[in-house]
């Protein structure tokens, strides 16, 4: 667990030390702000659209951030050569591609947290609510939909041979399952064989990241989730991480590393 | 002279130069046939697909009027073909029907059933907040007027946003905006009957002059047109016409002219889906009007 | 005296399209003993496997068969670097760390507590002369700072054995005397170093042993005046008629 938290602390200094998290923050606080400004007929109480932008901005950033940081990690040891005094330690590969998932998974959470409170800040300083259970399930669901973002974009900067092509799948992908993959089953009914068997495969296996979209029940002030099945999504987000996870273990097992 | 400041006076003439270009050309660049000087921004970056945008707006403002429980195009949507938004203010043709509450249906699977427990999962609209109605107690409808804005923004040729956002408006006691944006509406759309008989309402309404409401409907019944054919746009402009005129015959009815109601009501009845109801108040009006006449006789000297 | 380093019938082998059967045999065979305490140089020309077989030592590459083990532990665990340093060809580290952040990383590797790491990297810094630059981005150093810097994580957890690539490679003189007085030093401490190089020279001052590798064999081992003697000459010209190299133009 040392080597693993090690690998992670150095992640973690990377992100901070680089400019991506700090542009998407200060552009989403940006154009926040400047759609808070807008008069909307006079009416300074209106605040579901301000929390519906952030949100997708949130969500945005969050995605570009998980999924770029992620799939730069492996390939940039190998390609800056960092890589072979790294394995010289006594560091198996599998601890290292952990340490990679959990450095990327706790930077996601660190930038997520400063996303929700800004979020808070924003939407308390107009309605003068601030439902703290719903922004910390809303805030920990999100986290755990990166987590299986991070441990695929980890798995895939494995398999693919470059990082853009791996952030570029990734992205359509994720995008696919949030907008579509609550639907594929009723698109497989529209279908022929043998495009319905594989669409309905599709549907199945798919990590079903809407599960952790609580963006409409936090925008629109719905009452909390169960706390039963706040638990069984995070259970269900844990599996798909652990098996992504085991195959990109599996797969940095064989790849040569010089 | 080094050639830094060479190059800075010399960047500083051309920016003078083009400055002074600029300004010299303007005057015939708006008068130009097909400019784009007009300085509508949507037009100029979206072109004709703003529409298209609108009407995304306008089904979003819907959707917040639901809290978010609206269905997908995958779902059932019989219910949701004319936005409750606009079905609410009684000025919007329906073309609903179907059950609102269960439009995704039974659970398909244990995916689908999990799923749903991560949204909204009740059919409710945002103006059931307050004592009677009045809004005075909950101020939540007020979240769907940015759509309905950025909607009207976008299509200035859609009257049924116009009239709409100023319905919620008047709802919401915010009649000198509800008046604005009516006459916003009657600037881009000079003389719309549905921006009229919305503009009555404001003025029968909310100041409570009824003399000025039953001219701008008169202006508004003047200024319709009918049309030809079956489509939906036809169902549109008669409901229009009949919301019109049935609300002119109402009128004459309580200031007491009968005769004046019934001919209005029979212009509605013309035009309307549901002939019967308006027949219906032609009986009660031509009732209304023999159980008068005889009181008038008897007290006759 | 104690084997540090053993590898015994060697062997790895590479897909090839360029040879007949598909296959490259990189390192064939390979029977290599390194005893605690002593200076061995590993030798060989350009594409002998020289770096195949620091691969496989260091357990990047697996072999093919045969057997490569350091203190006894297969190389195929990860604990059986716990007591190595080594320093590659190519010096590249984390541009966005310092010198101090990198050394610590690697400390809480090797599972060094706190207050130990922290003596260890202020003698090291000052060792490799970077202790003003100690708290700067590794990318803003020279490349003769980002060797020193290679060399200090090399002994961070002060090592038993330390296996250098090509060590003097790319430095100026003064660089290589200083990489001379710390394989000297840690010879004095009777740690055992293992490095391969092309200056020649070099490895007749410091080697105990050395091995002359060609083209995946072992072709040459012992001690520099025994592998010196049967040619009668310097050890350069002994490696030269020992991999077989005809000169085109006699001097």
């Amino acid at each position: 667990m040392r080597n693993i938290f090690a690998v992670a602390g150095v992640v973690i200094k990377e992100l901070y030390r680089r400019k991506d998290f700090y542009v998407l923050f200060i552009v989403t606080v940006l154009i926040c702000l400047v759609m808070a400004s807008v008069n909307i007929y006079h009416d300074d109480k209106i605040v579901r659209y301000l929390k519906e932008i952030c949100l997708l901005l949130v969500w945005i950033s969050s995605l570009v951030i998980a999924i770029t940081t992620t799939a730069r990690q492996i390939p940039a040891e190998r390609e800056n050569r960092t890589l072979l005094p790294l394995l010289a330690k006594p560091l198996s590969r599998s601890q290292l591609v952990l340490g990679k998932f959990l450095g990327c998974w706790i930077a996601c959470g660190l930038t997520l947290l400063c996303f929700y409170v800004f979020l808070g800040a924003l939407a308390g300083s107009r309605d003068h609510h601030w439902p703290v259970l719903d922004y910390f399930q809303a805030a920990t669901l999100h986290w755990f939909a990166l987590g299986i973002v991070v441990a695929l974009s980890l798995l895939g900067s494995l398999v693919f041979a470059a990082p853009s092509s791996n952030s570029t799948i990734c992205f359509v992908v994720v995008a696919g399952i949030l907008l579509l993959g609550r639907h594929l089953d009723q698109v497989a009914l529209q279908l022929s064989e043998p495009m319905r068997g594989i669409t309905l495969a599709i549907y199945y296996v798919i990590p079903h990241l809407e599960f952790f979209d609580m963006r409409d029940l936090v925008i629109h002030d719905w009452p909390l989730i169960a706390w039963k099945f706040y638990g069984l999504a995070i259970l269900y987000a844990l599996a798909y991480i652990g098996v992504f996870l085991a195959g990109a273990c599996l797969a940095f097992r064989r790849k040569a590393v010089n | 002279m080094n050639s830094s400041r060479t190059l800075f006076l010399g960047l500083l003439a051309l920016l003078v130069f083009s400055f002074g270009l600029a300004a010299y050309l303007q005057p015939q660049y708006v008068v130009m046939p097909l400019s784009r000087a007009d300085g509508d921004i949507f037009k100029i970056t979206l072109g004709e697909s703003r529409e298209l945008f609108a009407n995304e707006f306008y089904v979003k403002a819907d959707a917040y009027y639901h809290s978010g429980f609206y269905p997908t195009i995958f779902d059932n949507n019989e219910a949701f073909k004319t936005a409750h938004v606009g079905e609410d203010t009684g000025a919007v043709s329906s073309k609903n029907h179907g059950e609102e509450a269960s439009f995704m249906g039974p659970p398909r699977d244990w995916i689908d059933a999990f799923g749903r427990h991560f949204l909204p999962d009740r059919h409710t609209h945002l103006d059931s907040g307050g004592a009677d109605d009045d809004l005075s107690g909950s101020d939540e409808v007020g979240e769907i007027l940015p759509w309905l804005k950025l909607s009207t923004d976008l299509d200035p040729k859609n009257v049924q946003n116009y009239s709409v956002t100023a319905y919620w408006l008047q709802r919401m006691h915010q009649t000198n905006s509800a008046f604005r944006v009516l006459m916003d509406g009657l600037h881009h759309n000079p003389g719309s009957p549905d921006i009229l008989f919305e503009l009555g309402r404001l003025y029968a309404g909310s100041y409570q002059q009824t003399n000025r409401a039953v001219n701008v409907w008169r202006a508004a019944a003047h200024n319709w047109h009918p049309m030809s054919g079956t489509n939906d746009a036809v169902f549109a402009n008669n409901f229009i016409y009949e919301k019109i005129t049935t609300q002119l015959g109402q009128t004459e009815r309580d200031e007491g002219h009968l005769q004046a109601a019934i001919d209005w009501f029979e212009k509605a009845k013309a035009v309307s889906r549901t002939p019967d109801a308006v027949q219906g108040l032609i009986d009660e009006t031509k009732k209304e009007m023999s159980s008068s006449a005889p009181a008038a006789a008897s007290s006759d000297p | 005296m104690t084997t540090i380093l053993k590898t015994e019938k060697l062997r790895v082998e590479y897909r090839s399209r360029e040879t007949r059967h598909g296959v490259k045999v990189a390192l064939n065979g390979l029977d290599l003993e390194v005893r605690a305490g002593e200076v061995f140089g590993f030798l060989g020309p350009n594409g002998a496997g020289k770096t195949t077989t620091m691969n496989v030592l260091l357990g990047f590459v697996p072999p093919t068969s045969g057997a490569a083990s350091l203190f006894g532990i297969d190389v195929r665990q990860p604990i059986a670097r716990q007591r190595i340093g080594y320093l590659p060809e190519l010096t590249y580290y984390y541009k966005f760390l310092s010198a101090e952040e990198l050394l610590r990383f690697y400390a809480k590797i090797f599972g060094i507590p706190r207050a130990e790491a922290d003596r260890r990297i202020d003698e090291l810094l000052k060792l490799v002369e970077l202790e003003h630059a100690r708290k700067r981005p590794i990318k803003s150093y020279s490349k003769g700072m980002q060797q020193r810097a290679g060399l200090a994580q090399a002994l961070i957890n002060n090592p038993d054995l330390l296996v250098l690539d090509e060590p003097t490679s790319g430095l100026d003189p003064v660089g290589r005397m200083k990489v001379r007085e710390i394989i000297q030093r840690l010879k004095n401490e009777g740690k055992t170093v293992f490095f391969s190089s092309h200056e020649l020279g070099e490895v007749e001052t410091v080697c105990d042993r050395v091995a002359v590798i060609h083209e995946g064999e072992l072709k040459a081992l012992g001690r520099v005046d025994e592998i010196r003697k049967p040619h009668h000459t310097n050890l350069e010209q002994a490696f030269l008629e020992i991999i077989g190299f005809q000169p085109q133009v006699t001097p």
